[in-house]
């Protein structure tokens, strides 16, 4: 059965930044989502169903937070979904979204992720004792830098290639208003001096923790066809999973990922990604997963994916721009850190990414993962109608 | 755990520190208490809430009119504890009661330190009893109690 044509009439977002003292966890996510209601000239009565995604919810302690933020969505009398898939939440939240009107049932429905880190400990929490197991880990860098060290083999990567990912994308974030950190006098070295952290990840190469929420309205070919502003027409939509500890799984180069992008590809009538993809936001916390993910999402041939960071084509102005935005190593509210890049992809498709705009983008990728590298969800959005 | 001494156990402790921030209402609310001011909220339909919501339950519309109210109230409805446990607010005998501020138009649940059932009713008046160190938290509002 055909699905319905659903765009994205309106996307909004927070300032990104370390701690949003001025708000409740219910004030933040409120605020992205009266900006992507603004965005999409709609109110809160305009909206069909709700639907809002997190991280895990004890990383604040919040249990079940769309219990008390139902409200603050503006959800009552409303369906009100809400979803998790770890650090892929936002990128799935948005697919739930899209599949209520690619289903027929809503018109027009509310999406939104965030995350309160200031008011958290995701360090922590992403590294609980285990009774019988030695502690192997502190946070999220530990669990992934054996992973990127096993693609530096693979791969016979040089040293310096997360530091230019991290510089690439610090340096995009200064022309996004909304990013967390904004480092003028960022530069090669200041990154390659600063502490290793998780050998090979340093300081400098890993994301911040951030205050931060997005929001989108997606809606039905009917109303996005009443749109005054330029709306971003969604190609594809995929997600794939992988069972944490499975031996027989690759974490460095997931088949899921692997699968999620053929999928999505497939539906988007995409048959070379290199060259009919015009940008691409993908999930990269750690800089040394643009190259792992530039082969994963079949950018780049096995083993080269580095190779496309060292000649630039990654850059803003490179033939594949990536992570324009600045990326997760610029902000990263976790929760909402998936759908800022399912976002930032809708606005470049619209013309509407201000100064990190990647001129006359037609067609983007968004991407995330999350787990043990064991969650993704993307989609593809194009300027033209289906 | 388990006393079969081939079943290995270990105990799973996890904790972490978190924190909240109130933001502009219940920021408000929480600094009221502190200088033993009771602020509710003005909702859509005119009605005064209390404790103050950031945004009106019916419409989702952002509310902002900040109202004082109390200091007496009215109890709208309890029920007795006779045998307090360790976690109580009060050691000895109290009620759970809903009580309305004067001014406002919801009851919010608290206690009432009335000394016995006898003291206590449906519909009788009731006047704040404040803490003496008082920081800005919903306990700096100690309990009710009668007010005869």
């Amino acid at each position: 059965m055909p699905k319905e044509l659903v765009a994205v009439v309106g996307v909004g977002q927070t300032k990104h930044q370390a701690t949003r003292g001025d708000v409740s966890m219910a004030g933040l996510v409120r605020e992205a989502a009266t900006r992507a209601l603004a965005d999409a000239e709609m109110t809160w009565s305009d909206i069909d169903a709700v639907v809002v995604g997190k991280a895990p919810d004890f990383f604040e302690g919040v249990m079940m937070p769309e219990l008390y933020l139902a409200d603050a969505l503006g959800a009552t009398g409303k369906p009100l979904f809400r979803v998790h898939t770890a650090g892929s939440v936002g990128g799935s939240t948005a697919i739930v979204a899209a599949q209520l009107v690619q289903a027929g049932i809503h018109q027009r429905v509310l999406t939104v992720a965030f995350e309160k880190q200031s008011e958290s400990e995701a360090m922590w929490a992403l590294s609980m004792p285990i009774p019988f197991q030695p502690p192997l880990h502190a946070g999220a860098g530990g669990y992934f830098a054996p992973h990127i060290r096993s693609y530096m083999a693979r791969s016979n990567a040089p040293d310096h290639i997360g530091i230019l990912v991290a510089l690439k994308d610090r340096l995009n974030a200064l022309k996004n208003p909304y990013a967390h950190l904004h480092e003028p006098d960022i530069s090669f070295d200041s990154i390659k001096d600063s502490m290793m952290l998780w050998d090979p990840i340093r300081y400098a190469e890993t994301c911040p923790s951030s205050d931060g929420a997005c929001a989108m309205v997606l809606a039905s070919e009917a109303v996005a066809d009443r749109s005054t502003k330029p709306v971003a027409w969604v190609k594809g939509t995929a997600m794939r999973s992988e069972p944490t500890m499975s031996a027989d799984r690759d974490p460095v180069l997931p088949r899921g990922g692997s699968d999620c992008a053929a999928d999505v590809y497939q539906q988007a009538g995409i048959t070379d990604p290199r060259r009919q993809v015009d940008c691409v936001e993908m999930y990269v916390p750690f800089s040394w997963f643009e190259p792992m993910w530039l082969e994963n999402l079949h950018f780049a041939p096995s083993g080269e994916g580095w190779k496309y960071v060292e000649d630039g084509v990654t850059g803003l102005d490179g033939d594949l721009p990536v992570n324009m935005s600045g990326g997760v190593l610029s902000s990263n509210p976790i929760g909402a850190s998936g759908m800022l890049r399912f976002a930032e992809v809708a606005l470049q498709v619209r013309g509407m990414a201000g100064d990190h705009q990647v001129p006359d983008a037609r067609t983007a990728v968004g991407h995330a993962y999350g787990g043990g590298s064991q969650f993704f969800s993307m989609w593809v959005v194009g300027a033209d109608k289906p | 755990m388990s006393d079969d001494p081939g079943v290995l156990s270990a105990p799973l402790i996890i904790e972490y520190p978190f924190s909240r921030t109130t933001g502009p209402v219940i920021g408000a609310f929480l600094t009221g208490l502190r200088e033993k001011v009771l602020l509710g909220i003005k909702g859509s339909d005119g009605r005064v809430i209390v404790p103050p919501t950031e945004y009106d339950s019916f419409t989702g519309e952002d509310l902002t009119e900040l109202v004082e109210v109390g200091p007496g109230g009215e109890v709208l409805t309890w029920a007795w504890v006779r045998g307090p446990m360790a976690k109580h607010p009060l050691s000895h005998p109290f009620a759970w009661a809903l009580v309305k501020p004067d001014g406002a138009d919801v009851g919010f649940l608290q206690v009432v330190d009335a000394g016995s059932p006898e003291a206590m009713a449906t519909g009788m008046r009731v006047r704040p009893r404040w803490g003496d160190e008082r920081e800005g938290s919903i306990h700096d509002l100690a309990c009710w109690e009668p007010d005869v």
